[in-house]
């Protein structure tokens, strides 16, 4: 009885090793959560190129595809004897400069399908912010060509301010719904409508901010936001101190100022 | 307004509190194992129903007591193990209001009412279950019986719907309707519109057939336990006769459950492609080297047991000599399915390999060579069936002969299709590649059916070559039956990681995002620790399970000859 017990403790705790070991030694992958990605307006090529490496191979998840020739085109080895992406690209359009073409792709990717392929490129700029977008541009340039981006093609919030285009729930270092500038992501990653109204969602626990604007300036939303006892609406004061505290730590300058401004266009 | 309703405000104003943490092993993991032992034990007391419902039906309809005997234990092993499901599931529901009580709260808001069905459903399952078991002896004889039958079907529809409930949350997490967007307040989501989703069907499908062959494994391993310490070879022939019956079920819906899958992949596809690409070519894409390697020890295994079990039949002797190249078959299949393709690569690894793939291997892991290995692994499992089916009968009908070439020509025309398609896929484009394996799977799906349906004809009236000696059975043929039950296990792990995992960093996808510090997917071999885990914790409780279940059947019956009154039963 005890030997047969044991000879099925042993079969079972085998089988369980063997599938544990196979899974671990095989090339281990995880899927990283994205990134916000600061370059300061004196970013060098050398930088982006870095930066856009990282991204390709990271959180764009580029090679899954272009990794490999037959979902989508090598975009690191020899096409059809056009030379890796960064020498091809600038001859794919006419009157398209390399840069141009990519930023496209990227931003239109059913605009150009190279024959023999299909159109299942999802939209990047949905997916990654400017800055992350403009160093991919920079590193597939590097891919055999001159790379020609700089800090002057990023637009100048996302330099300081990176806004990966992921809104809902978040707290990161960076900002409230992954550093993005959305003020209705703000709002939804921020709970905001867990105590107030907004065009027609939200609770009744705290004042309505369906027309907040005709109540305070961007000034006032503002330093009720970072301060929420500073001043209490009418009616209200029972409620005084229920307000976190937190949001002028959990939100970054340029989340901060877009918030305010939507909320003061509330008229 | 009273200070505990301002406490309850202020509870719920604080928004930043989106995630609790748990002691030692973090709170992801306390989630992922309370889910999957959770639903490890669900699979089992959906499945068993199922076949004990069917067994119950062949011995009522076909007036043979083996199989109401067979049904009636399989409902037995069912009670117990219905505690367990609920109290894993009442810790996963804890664990998720206290670790993740933003998400938990998103998705009460939206399928509230359903939950309040479900819990009201598993009352009626529950108790039908009672009835369906403590009723047996009662409803044992005429009409009686058909209503007690009845009461099995209920059964398995209440956990049916159960089922259907709760895969709606888990699957509107992985693909929520197009026109829901983070800043969509939950409250205005229909309850309707978030259950009817992409991939709730293909999932409702892909769990039914599943459980079916998970409650069949178990209850094989429950069989070959008995088997092992079986002290009369009464008891030994019985319960070499029900691991028989459970791995034939767990083999039978396995073959079928491929199809399922695929169902289920393409509607991930369709609803969105970098989903898609990331399951079968993204991080995941090792994953689907290791379910291969799953996948060819369950084929083999699950022949191996019935390779043995022509041992105990007089007249398989004849079929012995062709069960190698069976084994060729096998193994050449299981080496192809199993040939990595589409890995992610980077660039230097890219230059290591020379190209985008292997040059000699790249053309066997294409899913043209894949389709085309495993429909002949299901032909040749299913062939192995039918020669241990038919090992000790001799057809006596004037056409056995002719049967019997319709039959073998039958298997040489759907292996010829398979290979036909799997051969011209490389010669097409993706798009007409995909649609060929429709062809391949209603070719084998053909043969299947078209010669169980001869060779029953043809077994009419066949001359016994001899009984099954039940029983006669070595015990690594039931250690076989172990190795199967543990595979089909780990194996609902890895493609619970895979269908949960394709969200990587989303509560909902592209809706609800993850910022949690446990919110990056884990590589796959942090996942495989955590299945095993959740395996030895599953197999550990089952065990204690049919040990309960044990004990109770011995404390109802007192052996002959202690007291004048002898043998008799007690209790009830």
């Amino acid at each position: 009885m005890w030997a047969t017990n044991a000879k099925i403790l042993g079969v079972v705790l085998g089988t369980l090793a063997l599938y544990t070991l196979i899974a671990n030694k095989i090339p281990q992958v995880q899927s990283e959560v994205p990134q916000t990605l600061t370059l300061g307006a004196n970013v060098t090529s050398e930088q982006l190129v870095a930066a856009g490496e990282k991204v390709f191979n990271g959180i764009g998840g580029c090679p899954t595809c272009h990794g490999l020739g037959t979902r989508a085109p090598n975009l690191l080895t020899d096409e059809k004897g056009q030379g890796t992406v960064g020498a091809r690209c600038g001859k794919r359009e006419a009157g398209k400069s390399c840069k141009q073409y990519l930023y496209e792709s990227l931003d239109n990717p059913t605009a150009y399908v190279v024959q023999g392929y299909q159109p299942i490129m999802p939209v990047m700029t949905r997916q990654l912010s400017p800055a992350q977008v403009w160093s991919v541009i920079a590193f597939l340039e590097s891919q055999g060509g001159t790379v020609d981006v700089t800090a002057s093609d990023i637009p100048a919030a996302s330099t300081t301010a990176p806004a990966p285009a992921t809104g809902a729930a978040g707290g990161s270092g960076s900002g409230l719904a992954g550093g993005s500038t959305d003020p209705k992501a703000i709002i939804q990653a921020a709970g905001c409508l867990a105590c107030h109204k907004l065009d027609g969602q939200g609770q009744v626990i705290a004042p309505d901010l369906t027309h907040v604007g005709s109540r305070r300036d961007a000034e006032s939303i503002r330093k009720k936001v970072l301060d929420p006892m500073s001043s209490i609406a009418k009616g209200y004061e029972k409620l005084a101190g229920i307000m976190p505290k937190t949001f002028g730590t959990m939100m970054n300058a340029a989340q901060l100022e877009a918030l305010a401004q939507f909320l003061a266009a509330h008229k | 307004m009273t200070d505990s309703a301002l406490l309850l405000l202020q509870a719920a104003a604080d928004t930043t509190r989106a995630y609790g943490e748990f002691p030692v092993i973090g709170a992801r993991a306390a989630v992922w194992i309370a889910a999957e032992v959770h639903l490890m034990f669900a699979a089992f007391v959906l499945g068993v129903p199922m076949f004990a419902v069917v067994a119950e039906a062949i011995g009522l309809f076909g007036k043979d007591q083996r199989y109401d005997r067979l049904a009636r234990e399989f409902t037995r092993l069912l009670l117990v193990a219905y505690s367990a499901t609920a109290i894993w599931g009442a810790v996963l529901v804890f664990f998720l209001a206290t670790l993740y009580p933003r998400f938990w709260a998103y998705l009460t808001t939206i399928f509230g009412p359903s939950m309040w069905v479900y819990a009201g459903l598993f009352f009626c399952e529950s108790f039908t279950l009672y009835l369906y078991y403590y009723g047996w002896d009662r409803w044992k004889y005429g009409r009686t019986k058909l209503v007690h039958w009845g009461l099995g079907i209920l059964l398995n529809v209440w956990g049916t719907v159960v089922m259907f409930i709760a895969n709606s949350w888990l699957t509107y997490m992985m693909t929520p309707p197009r026109d829901i967007t983070p800043t969509t307040d939950p409250a205005t989501i229909k309850l309707w519109h978030a259950i009817a989703n992409a991939t709730w069907m293909p999932i409702n499908v892909h769990r039914v057939i599943a459980n079916v062959v998970f409650g069949g494994a178990i209850v094989a391993a429950y069989a070959s336990y008995r088997f092992l310490v079986a002290k009369t070879d009464e008891e030994r022939a019985h319960y070499d006769w029900m691991g028989y019956v459970g791995n034939f079920i767990a083999i039978s819906a396995l073959i079928v459950l491929p199809f399922a899958g695929y169902w289920l992949g393409r509607e991930i596809y369709q609803y969105d492609q970098s989903m898609g690409i990331t399951m079968m070519g993204g991080f995941m894409s090792w994953l689907w080297v290791i379910q291969a390697f799953l996948i060819a020890v369950l084929f083999l295994t699950g022949n191996y047991y019935l390779w043995i079990g022509m041992g105990r039949i007089p007249g398989a002797e004849r079929f012995q000599p062709y069960t190698k190249y069976l084994l060729l078959v096998l193994v050449l299949g299981a080496i192809v399915w199993g040939t990595p393709h589409t890995m992610i690569a980077d660039s230097k690894e890219l230059a290591a390999m020379g190209g985008s793939h292997h040059p000699l291997l790249g053309a066997l892991g294409v899913m043209s060579a894949k389709n085309t290995a495993v429909n002949l692994m299901i032909l040749t499992t299913f062939l192995s069936f039918l020669l241990y089916r038919r090992a000790n009968t001799r057809p006596v009908v004037p056409w056995a002969r002719t049967g019997t070439l319709i039959q073998a020509a039958m298997f040489v025309v759907a292996a010829g299709v398979v290979l036909f398609y799997g051969i011209r896929g490389y010669f097409v484009e993706a798009i007409v590649r995909i649609g060929f394996s429709v062809y391949q799977v209603l070719a084998v799906l053909a043969c299947i059916v078209c010669v169980t349906v001869i060779d029953i004809l043809m077994g009419r009236g066949a001359a016994s070559l001899g009984a099954i000696r039940w029983g006669k059975m070595p015990p690594r043929s039931q250690y076989a039956l172990f190795i199967l039950a543990v595979t089909f296990t780990w194996l609902m792990g890895l493609m619970g990681f895979a269908r949960s995992g394709i969200r990587q960093y989303w509560h909902v996808w592209q809706v609800m995002q993850d910022t949690s510090k446990y919110a990056a997917t884990p590589a796959l071999g942090y996942a495989s620790k955590m299945i095993s885990l959740c395996v030895l914790i599953f197999l550990s409780l089952v065990g204690f399970v049919f040990w309960l279940g044990g004990l109770a059947e011995k404390s109802t019956f007192v052996p002959a000859g202690e007291g004048e009154k002898g043998a008799r039963h007690v209790g009830h």
